[in-house]
C-alpha cells in the first residue's frame, strides 16, 4: 500500500520502480529470506529487526563485521558490506514499524517473567519497549530467539560485549530465563 | 501496435525525449506487461511475489504442476524421525492473495521468438518476460540399472521431497540393527552439495537414537571432497563414531552400476550389498529449460550473472538448481533455496527496470545454508558475492563456513541448529506469503 502511494506521489519526477525509488531495498531484500518481509520474523528464533533502533542495528553489525561481538552467521555475512552499507541497512530496517509477534505464551512463566524483569527495567522499560533510541524492543520479540540470545550470555566462552547483560543473565535461573523470556514475547 | 513495435516505440522515445516527459507512457507500458512464472518452487514463488509486490500493476502468472510444494531443505530430518512433512508443505494461496495468476498445469513447449509457452493442458500464455524455475531432473541412466520406476517403487532417491522421503523414511525403520545404508553421491555439480552427507548423519541420528549402533551408513561418492567436510566428520566423530565411511571417487567411490534385486552398488572394481539402497542419480536442469534449449552441453542454463537473464534467449530469466551462477568456476553459488531465493529477487529487479527502459539495478547474490548433523549440532556455509568492476565476485573476506574448533562450540552448533528450522520459516513466508 505505502510503495503504490510512494508510486503516485513519484510519477511525476521519477521512474516508479522499487530500485529507483530506494536503491538500499535490492540489498535489504536479501535480508528477509531469514529475517521477513520489512523485518517482521515469523521464525520462532529468528528475531524480528524491523522497526529497532537505527543505533542498535548499526552498532552491532559493525561489532559483527569487527569480531567483537559473537555471531554464530551474521557475521560471515556482514563482513561482506561496507560500513556505508551497514549504516544504509540500519537506516532502513529502523525506519520499519515494530510488529510485535504473535505468538502463545505461558501464564505462569509471563507472571513470574514479570516479577523477575522488575530489574531489567532501568535499561529495557517496564515491557521491554525503553524507546530511548538505542536499546532494542524487547516486547513482542520472539520468546524462543530471547532464550536463545540468554545461552549466549549466559555461555563464557562466547563474546558477547555488554558486561551488565552477561552479569543479569547469569543470575538467572533457568526457569527465570524462560520466563523473562516469555514475559517479554507476551508485550504487545 | 504489437508488443515489439511498442518496445522500440519506447525505446526510441527514451532516448529522444526529456526525462519528464516519458514517465507516464513508460510506466504504462511497463504496468500492462505480462510476466510468466515457470515452476513454483522456492526460486519461483519468490520471482512471482516480489514482481507483485515491486511492481503491482504487473500481470503476472505462476504456472506449477502441484497444488502443494514440499521443501526440499529440511527433509532429510524427516527421514530420520526428527522432522515433520507437513511442515515443509505450502500451497499458493498467499500468493493468490496477492493477485498472482497461479495456473496448476505443466509448462511444454516455450517459443522464445513468439514469446509464448504452450501448456500441456492446452492453454498458450504470451509474456514480455519469463522466469524459469523448474529446479533440476534426473539422469537415470547415469547408474546402470537404476529407472524412474525404481525410483518412484522400492528405490527411493528422495532428492524431490515428498512421496519418496517418506519410503525412504519407512526402509530405514525397518532396517535391522546391523545393517548397511548405502547412499550413492552423483558428480557434481547437484542440489543441495551437503545434502547427502547430512542425510548420513541424519540416518546415523536415527540408528543411534533406535539402538541400532552396529549399523552402519555408507557413503559412495562420485567425487573427492564435500561440502561443510570438516564440519561433518568432525560430527561423525563425535556422534557416530564408526558408524558413517565415506568412500571419494580416488578410491573407487563411484557407482556406476546397482542391482535392484539384491540392493547392490556396483563401482569400477567394488561391490556393496546395502540393506537400504538410496541412489541419488546425477541430474541436470529441469526438462522444461532442456526442452527450451537454454542448456548448455553439461546440462544447465547459462545466465547473465547480474541480472539471470539467460544468455541463450532474451527476455528468459533462468534461476534456482537450473541455472549456472556465481563467480565461476572456483565460487560457483550452490544450488540451494536460498540462492534461489535471492536470484529470484535479482530476476525481479532486472526485469522490472527492462521493462521500464532502464538498465539493470546493481544486484545482490548471497547464500547461507544450514545443515543439521545431529539434534543441537547445526552448522552453515555463507557465500557473499559483490559486483567489482562490472563482474560478479565472492567476496573473500566474507563467508565461509561454521568455526570448527572454538570453545563456544556447544552453543554455536545448538544455535545454528536451531536458526536453520527458523531460517526455514521465514524462507518459506518469504516465497509463498
Amino acid at each position: 500500500m505505502r510503495y503504490r502511494a510512494l508510486c503516485g506521489m513519484l510519477l511525476a519526477g521519477f521512474m516508479c520502480t522499487s530500485h529507483a525509488a530506494d536503491p538500499i531495498e535490492a540489498l535489504a531484500n536479501t535480508c528477509n529470506n531469514c529475517h521477513g518481509v520489512d523485518g517482521v520474523s515469523v521464525g520462532p528464533n529468528m528475531p524480528s529487526i524491523g522497526g529497532l533502533p537505527e543505533a542498535y542495528l548499526k552498532n552491532i553489525m559493525l561489532e559483527w563485521k569487527s569480531g567483537a561481538r559473537f555471531s554464530a552467521t551474521m557475521g560471515r555475512l556482514i563482513k561482506g558490506y561496507s560500513d556505508e552499507q551497514i549504516a544504509a541497512l540500519a537506516k532502513h530496517f529502523a525506519s520499519k514499524p515494530w510488529v510485535p509477534a504473535a505468538q502463545k505464551t505461558d501464564a505462569k512463566l509471563v507472571a513470574l517473567g514479570k516479577k523477575v524483569t522488575a530489574r531489567c527495567a532501568g535499561c529495557h522499560g517496564e515491557t521491554g519497549n525503553a524507546g530511548d533510541g538505542e536499546t532494542p524492543n524487547l516486547n513482542g520479540q520472539w520468546s524462543q530467539y530471547l532464550q536463545l540470545e540468554a545461552v549466549k550470555y549466559r555461555d563464557d566462552a562466547v563474546a558477547m560485549p555488554s558486561r551488565p547483560m552477561r552479569n543479569a543473565a547469569k543470575k538467572l535461573s533457568d526457569e527465570e530465563v524462560k520466563a523473562v523470556a516469555e514475559f517479554y514475547a507476551s508485550q504487545k | 501496435m504489437s508488443q515489439f513495435n511498442r518496445r522500440n516505440f519506447l525505446k526510441a522515445l527514451a532516448v529522444a525525449a526529456p526525462a519528464s516527459v516519458l514517465h507516464v507512457p513508460n510506466a504504462r507500458a511497463a504496468s500492462k506487461a505480462r510476466v510468466v512464472v515457470v515452476g513454483g518452487g522456492f526460486g519461483g514463488a519468490t520471482a512471482a511475489k516480489y514482481l507483485k509486490m515491486m511492481s503491482p500493476t504487473l500481470d503476472v502468472t505462476l504456472v506449477e504442476k502441484n497444488k502443494i510444494y514440499t521443501s526440499c531443505p529440511l527433509s532429510n530430518e524427516v527421514i530420520s524421525g526428527h522432522g515433520n512433512i507437513k511442515d515443509l508443505e505450502i500451497g499458493y494461496d498467499g500468493l493468490k492473495k496477492r493477485g498472482i495468476n497461479v495456473v496448476f498445469d505443466e509448462a511444454g513447449t516455450i517459443d522464445p521468438v513468439k514469446k509464448t509457452v504452450a501448456l500441456k493442458g492446452g492453454k498458450t500464455l504470451a509474456y514480455d518476460a519469463l522466469v524459469l524455475s523448474p529446479g533440476i531432473d534426473f539422469n537415470y541412466g547415469g547408474v546402470e540399472g537404476y529407472t524412474q520406476e525404481l525410483a518412484e517403487g522400492d528405490l527411493p532417491h528422495a532428492y524431490k521431497a515428498g512421496p519418496q522421503t517418506l519410503k525412504l523414511q519407512k526402509q530405514l525403520m525397518a532396517m535391522p540393527d546391523g545393517g548397511v545404508f548405502v547412499i550413492t553421491v552423483p558428480p557434481g555439480p547437484f542440489r543441495c552439495p551437503p545434502g547427502p552427507y547430512e542425510r548420513a548423519s541424519q540416518v546415523a541420528a536415527y540408528l543411534k537414537g533406535h539402538g541400532k549402533t552396529k549399523s552402519k551408513v555408507l557413503i559412495l561418492d562420485s567425487n573427492d571432497s564435500f561440502s561443510k567436510k570438516g564440519l561433518f566428520e568432525q560430527a561423525w566423530k563425535l556422534h557416530y563414531p564408526g558408524m558413517i565411511e565415506w568412500i571419494p571417487g580416488a578410491s573407487d567411490g563411484k557407482v556406476v552400476k546397482i542391482d535392484p534385486k539384491t540392493r547392490t552398488a556396483y563401482t569400477n572394481f567394488g561391490e556393496h550389498k546395502a540393506d537400504v539402497l538410496n541412489v541419488i542419480p546425477p541430474h541436470h536442469a529441469g526438462n522444461i529449460a532442456k526442452n527450451a534449449g537454454l542448456t548448455n552441453e553439461k546440462g544447465w542454463s547459462p545466465v547473465d550473472m547480474l541480472t539471470m537473464e539467460s544468455t541463450v534467449h532474451k527476455d528468459i530469466w533462468v534461476v534456482g538448481d537450473s541455472c549456472v551462477h556465481g563467480d565461476l568456476p572456483v565460487y560457483a553459488a550452490p544450488k540451494s533455496a536460498h540462492s534461489a531465493v535471492t536470484q529470484a529477487k535479482v530476476a525481479v529487479g532486472a526485469i522490472i527496470a527492462k521493462l521500464n527502459g532502464q538498465p539493470a539495478p546493481v544486484p545482490y547474490f548471497v547464500n547461507t545454508c544450514y545443515s543439521i548433523a545431529a539434534p543441537d549440532w547445526g552448522f552453515s556455509v555463507v557465500h557473499v558475492y559483490r559486483v567489482d568492476n562490472g563482474k560478479l565476485v565472492y567476496v573473500q573476506d566474507a563467508g565461509g563456513i561454521s568455526v570448527i574448533d572454538t570453545p563456544s562450540i556447544t552453543t554455536l552448533r545448538r544455535l545454528e541448529a536451531e536458526y536453520a528450522i527458523g531460517w526455514l520459516r521465514n524462507i518459506m513466508a518469504d516465497s509463498f506469503a
